[in-house]
């Protein structure tokens, strides 16, 4: 509520008329679940849409420096996805990054995001995916070479990088629309995965939080989105930033492309107006980094 | 008016005559200098970007009036009518010059040109919208039409840092 007043009602601009997918205000659980799938960019993952797969239904080629990951199916099936797991199973493969038998999960899924997510955004999310239909695709094995391959070496990995599981409490010295950006920015719409740069070993640089990767997925090059005046989005009015995130065009009326095309299509322009304007707020908020 | 609207359009307007003038010539008589049609293409978008830019102004209420969305939309228009295999020659991927096109746009060209076509309409009803003068009606095409350019911008460009 910190944003009333003229800057107000650019932010709340809602271009298509209010068309929303899901209502995230919902006393529905599917409902709830469908609007946090969007957000959280589910689909655009497990999904092998130019391959013509099924949505869900996994197989679309994450390639990155340590070689090629194959997203799993994670529609309901019960033999081929998720169709045998119960609640505390998926609550622990988002939060803990582990697998069904307990195995640790490669970080290409970013759990280290996910794991901010609170248990009734968790169980509402897997009650959305429940609903979808079930695909007897088989999954396809990662093309990775050692020792990223190694999945015993990840359990490593974790204990140096997940270091902070679960949600994180609102700070009670920030307004609302503050702690549900902050909420959104850093758990659902994992936004750090790509715009923050990694160390060597593929964890996220704390220190650089949101500050661009030049190494980012498929090659991108993903810009610095901190209030640096010259080399973040300092310049960008608070209109920008949500004009960006509903439809993709930059203030100078170039349009975004590569990875951020596709989050803003699945993800992005899902979300309410009044959400759009919570990631702005604590996106204005957060320190400005060179 | 806001004059740097009008400054902005007005010169990647200027300047894409200009390069279009000379790109004809470039195209024939000097056969194909690759970084001259790369720059050439850059024009071409930088062009549409201007135009685009001042409709987002104009919806945002920062200072642009019907009348500038109405030379972007004429500008625009100019840009989609080009054939694209003159915006995307052969041999201007990225590596030469400061091109950021994927050899990918090439290696799958006949969806290039669906997005590159997928302009027209969207060009079209932003006209539209523009001579109607309706706050929400160009909101909404501008909408349509950064979608357009967003989906070949989503498979073939990687932009530099
Ligand atoms: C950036 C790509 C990406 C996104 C976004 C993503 N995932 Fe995944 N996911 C993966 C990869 C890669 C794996 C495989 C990890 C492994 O093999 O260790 C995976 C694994 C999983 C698993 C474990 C499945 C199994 O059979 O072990 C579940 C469950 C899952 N994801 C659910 C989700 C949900 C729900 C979302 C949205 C909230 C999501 N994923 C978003 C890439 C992604
Ligand atoms: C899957 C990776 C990915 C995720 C997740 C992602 N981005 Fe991006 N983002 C990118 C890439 C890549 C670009 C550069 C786009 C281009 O090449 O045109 C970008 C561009 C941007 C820009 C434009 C910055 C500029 O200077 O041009 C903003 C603002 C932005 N992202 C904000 C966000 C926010 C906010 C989130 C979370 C809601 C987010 N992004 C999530 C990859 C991502
Ligand atoms: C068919 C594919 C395609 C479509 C459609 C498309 N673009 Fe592009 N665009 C590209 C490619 C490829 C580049 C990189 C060009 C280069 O660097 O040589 C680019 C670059 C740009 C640039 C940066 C130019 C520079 O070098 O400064 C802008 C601005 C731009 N496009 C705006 C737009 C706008 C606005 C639209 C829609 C009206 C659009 N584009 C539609 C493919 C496309």
């Amino acid at each position: 509520m910190s944003m009333r007043g003229p800057a107000l009602l650019v932010l709340l601009l809602t271009i298509s008329g209010g068309a929303l997918a899901a209502d995230p205000s919902s006393p529905n659980a599917v409902e709830r679940g469908e609007y946090l799938f969007n957000a959280a960019g589910c689909l655009g993952c497990h999904t092998d849409e130019k391959g013509g797969g099924k949505p869900l239904a996994g197989g679309r080629p994450l390639a990155t420096p340590f070689g090629t990951f194959y997203p799993p199916n994670i529609t309901p099936d019960p033999d081929h996805g998720i169709g045998r797991w119960s609640d505390a199973d998926f609550i622990r493969a988002l939060r803990e990054g582990k697998g069904r038998e307990g195995e640790p999960l490669y970080p290409a899924f970013p759990y280290t995001s996910y794991t901010r997510m609170t248990d009734r955004d968790l169980s509402d999310l897997k009650a959305y995916l429940f609903t979808r239909e079930a695909v007897p695709t088989p999954n396809r094995p990662h093309e990775l070479s050692p020792p990223f391959s190694w999945r015993f070496t990840l359990a490593g990995w974790q204990w140096l990088y997940l270091t902070e599981v679960g949600p994180r409490p609102d700070d009670p010295s920030k307004p609302p629309d503050w702690n549900r950006g902050r909420y959104l920015v850093e758990a659902v719409a994992h936004c750090g995965e790509c715009h923050t740069p990694r160390t060597t070993l593929g964890g996220l640089d704390r220190d650089r939080y949101l500050a661009g990767n030049p190494k980012g997925p498929d090659g991108d090059k993903v810009p610095n989105i901190t209030p640096h005046p010259k080399v973040g989005i300092g310049s960008w009015s608070p209109g920008d930033i949500a004009l960006l995130l509903e439809i993709g065009l930059l203030p100078d009326g170039d349009v975004a492309g590569g990875a951020m095309a596709e989050v803003v299509r699945n993800s992005t322009s899902k979300l309410t107006a009044e959400d759009r304007a919570a990631i702005v707020a604590y996106l204005k908020s957060i320190p400005p980094l060179e | 008016m806001d004059p740097r609207v009008i400054n902005a359009l007005a010169a990647a307007s200027v300047a894409g005559v200009l390069f279009l003038g000379f790109g004809g010539v470039v195209g024939t008589a000097i056969g194909a200098d690759p970084v001259a049609l790369v720059k050439q293409r850059e024009q071409t978008m930088k062009t549409m970007g201007g135009g685009l830019g001042a409709v987002a102004k104009f919806v945002k209420g920062e200072g642009a009036t019907v009348a500038d969305v109405r030379s972007a939309a004429a500008a625009i228009t100019e840009m989609v009518a080009k054939d694209p295999h003159t915006v995307f020659p052969q041999g201007t991927a990225i590596g030469v010059s400061d091109s950021e096109a994927k050899p990918e746009l090439w290696q799958n060209w006949p969806k290039a040109v669906e997005y590159w076509n997928g302009l027209k309409p969207a060009a079209a009803r932003l006209t539209e919208a523009a001579n109607g003068g309706d706050r929400t009606q160009i909101a909404q095409a501008m909408q349509v039409m950064s979608k357009a350019c967003s989906n070949c911008h989503e498979d073939f460009r990687q932009k530099k840092p």
